[in-house]
């Protein structure tokens, strides 16, 4: 059965059980089960990013043509994606973030929001100034601003209702995150992880900010909110508990007082278990040899009460990092048969290059196998410690400071950033937008100030060797397995994320600024090139009968960042966007919604 | 610093200026190179001093790491316009509403902002190779 259904089949039961303390839930679950709006970034609680919309079918959908375009008015990177309530469209930009709320009907701006934030957060979001989108509940809207204030809107006026701030910009602190809506909460995250910020999770009161629960990635206890006896982590071949002092213990002195663990991917529920699911990024700085130890829990895959925020399992997946592999990405909540058996899994494609298939109720490891082949740095890990096997040569621990560790895969982007991929439901599979890049890396020494950068490594990243020369692959994931279904190769990474839908087709966006479809089995159906290059996310809704497809243009981010003046020179190499060079040749800077459907008959 | 330390560094700082001012046009001449460079990619204790910073500051990610620009100005064109009183003004108070840190609250920035102008410039002159650096004769 899944996910979906099952939900349904007992939302009744659920419903009448819990009445009274439902009395403050939210709606936006059920705004989710009609696929004629796209009520969260990711479509629903699970992440899915599927449509059971498919009026666009693999045999029309070479018909698609433009509805209508909208400017943010905004350059940089624009990441996320616009949601879509009954007749409401809301969209977001980057900084100064703003919030427009668009009729349906004619395009026209009810209303639009510009929140007043001090100029000096773009410097500490060096080198972009992202943002992953707004959230919607019970006739509010929420943002996540740069400046980490999250604000609650009226979604009818775009009026305040509260702000809360959850960071400080002057310690490097920054948001980029969307704000998740589960249940009756707001959870939002915090960025910084090259600034020394500790990370950790806030859920708020959705009615008032008012902060319900923190949890840390990194120090003690309490303040982990783990229970050394009852938190669990896959330990030998099995579950145990997590012990006390799990995170200090790894750690050298107050080094994890920065220790990074930063929060800004995308989060999941589930409701039957009322756990929600989250990433830690990675443990600051980057030169490894400065915080010996395993660095907990930075790199780790958290399952929390959504009510207490006490930690049931962790899973660390890249313990002591040497490469920058966050392990943010997004967390995907699938009911698959895992090697022949029926689970309920949790999908993760980390940065580390590994795709992991948990057991999201006890957090049992089922899967852990490469989603591009060309992943070198580990040559597998270990099912039993659940550790990756680390390759010496590309140990930039090891090699120490000062050394020049060469051929890296994947490179610091990871084989898969934050670029969110989709299950169909339908297929059930799993269609990942990825990096196929590789990199050299050389740590060096460095002392921490607060709110400056502390990075400590030199990185070049090209396309991976010996490979078709681009530097990215669409693929189909079966997660059950840990099997690439197939792969499309990519001129640059697909940094866009993906959208399936029950039509047979899969969406997503290119660097160069196409928005492709392709039908279940990688076949190119349908292009278009939009105004700039795409790294925002693939969304779908239905209005008055028929069906739309919309994607935010606009060249950024990390690896859309050095297409401002002058890498067209080139520096062979050179730079942490060397090998992105030639995306000049193909876009400008600009944010742009492009919205597609099927022409009238 | 100890205030001895603190003594001494003034002092220095001292006779460098009195040095300057008894050598008006000292800093137009051609030789007068803030940086020493051997095979392009040796320098001076100073100007090694100045790539460290740069490197640990990660400048890179703005400005490339060939000072060439990506969403900041390329360094290689800037220091053949700027002042060094200008150029210092620019990195200890930043540009705020352009993206450009203040990097005051830096000891490391602070104290090599004159080994950072020197490495820059050496780049901007085309003197100085991009990438890793070492100290000439070691």
């Amino acid at each position: 059965m899944s996910f979906t259904k099952r939900l349904i089949r007992w939302w009744p039961c659920l419903a009448l059980a819990a009445a009274p303390a439902f009395a403050a839930t939210s709606d936006v679950e059920q705004l989710t089960k009609d696929p004629k709006n796209w009520a969260m970034q990711s479509g629903n609680l699970a992440n899915h990013r599927y449509s059971e919309l498919k009026q666009i079918t693999s045999k029309n959908a070479k018909n698609l043509q433009v509805a209508w375009t909208f400017s943010t008015g905004v350059l940089r990177g624009h990441e996320g994606g616009p949601l879509v309530v009954g007749d409401t469209m809301y969209i977001h930009s980057p900084f100064p973030n703003k919030v427009f709320a668009i009729s349906l009907e004619d395009q026209s701006i009810r209303w639009k929001y510009e929140p007043k934030q001090d100029a000096t957060v773009i410097p500490v979001m060096c080198c972009d100034t992202v943002n992953r989108g707004v959230a919607y509940a019970n006739g509010k809207i929420f943002l996540q601003q740069a400046d980490t204030t999250l604000v609650a809107l009226d979604a009818k006026t775009g009026a305040e209702l509260w702000k809360v701030k959850v960071g400080d910009p002057k310690l490097g602190e920054t948001t980029t995150n969307t704000p998740h809506v589960f249940k009756d909460k707001v959870l939002t995250g915090i960025s910084g992880g090259e600034f020394g910020v500790r990370g950790r999770v806030t859920a708020h009161d959705m009615n008032t900010g008012k902060i319900l629960w923190k949890a840390y990635s990194t120090g003690p206890d309490n303040e982990l909110m783990v229970d050394p006896a009852k938190t669990m982590t896959w330990t030998d071949g099995k579950m145990a508990p997590v012990g006390p002092n799990s995170s200090l213990k790894t750690w050298q002195g107050d080094q994890w007082k920065l220790g990074g663990g930063t929060t800004w991917g995308w989060y999941s529920y589930d409701p039957a278990t009322n756990l929600v699911y989250y990433g830690t990024g990675n443990p600051s700085t980057w030169n490894p040899r400065q915080r010996p130890g395993d660095n907990k829990w930075s790199m780790t895959i958290f399952a929390r009460d959504l009510d207490t925020g006490m930690a049931k399992w962790v899973y660390q997946m890249t313990p002591h990092d040497e490469w920058d592999y966050d392990g943010v990405n997004e967390m995907i909540l699938a009911d698959i048969k895992v090697k022949g058996q029926p689970r309920k899994a949790l999908v993760h494609f980390d940065r580390n290059g590994f795709g992991y298939t948990m057991d999201r109720v006890t957090g049992e490891l089922l899967v852990a196998e490469k989603f591009d082949p060309k992943v070198n740095w580990a040559t597998h890990v270990d099912m039993k410690s659940g550790r990756p096997q680390v390759v010496a040569k590309y140990s930039t621990d090891k090699n120490g400071p000062d050394f020049n560790s060469k051929g890296i895969c994947p490179s610091a982007l990871g084989t898969k950033d934050q670029q969110p991929a989709s299950y169909s439901r339908k297929t059930g599979l799993f269609y990942v937008p990825t990096n196929h890049v590789c990199m050299d890396y050389e740590p060096f020494q460095i002392e921490y100030t607060a709110g400056q950068p502390y990075v400590g490594s030199t990185l070049s990243m090209y396309a991976a060797p010996n490979s078709h020369g681009g530097l990215g692959n669409f693929i189909a994931w079966d997660a059950g397995t840990g099997k690439i279904v197939w792969s499309k190769p990519e001129k640059f990474s697909v940094w866009s994320g993906a959208l399936s839908t029950a039509g047979d087709v899969v969406f997503y966006g290119t660097l160069e600024g196409y928005l492709k479809a392709v039908d279940n089995n990688g076949k190119e159906l349908w292009k278009f090139k939009t105004p700039s290059g795409i790294i925002g996310n693939v969304h779908t809704w239905e209005y008055k009968g028929k069906q739309y497809i919309g994607v935010l243009s606009g060249i950024g981010g990390w690896a859309g960042i050095g297409l401002a003046a002058g890498l067209t020179k080139g520096t062979e190499g050179l730079g942490a966007v060397g090998g992105y060079k030639d995306l000049a040749k193909y876009t400008e800077l600009g944010g742009v919604l492009t919205v597609f459907a099927l022409p009238d008959r | 610093m100890n205030r001895l330390t603190k003594k001494a560094v003034l002092t220095a700082a001292c006779t460098l200026a009195a040095l300057s001012g008894l050598l008006p046009g000292a800093a137009l001449a051609a030789d007068a190179a803030p940086y020493k460079v051997a095979d392009g990619h040796k320098v001076d204790a100073q100007t090694l001093s100045g790539w460290k910073t740069w490197r640990a500051m990660a400048c890179e990610r703005c400005h490339g790491a060939a000072q060439e620009g990506m969403v900041g100005p390329s360094l290689v064109n800037s220091l053949k316009v700027l002042s060094k009183d200008e150029f210092k003004a620019t990195v200890l108070k930043g540009r705020i509403e352009k993206g450009m840190p203040n990097f005051d609250s830096s000891k490391m920035v602070s104290e090599n902002i004159d080994n950072l102008y020197a490495y820059l410039k050496g780049r901007s002159d085309g003197a100085i190779e991009p990438g890793r650096l070492q100290e000439i004769g070691k």
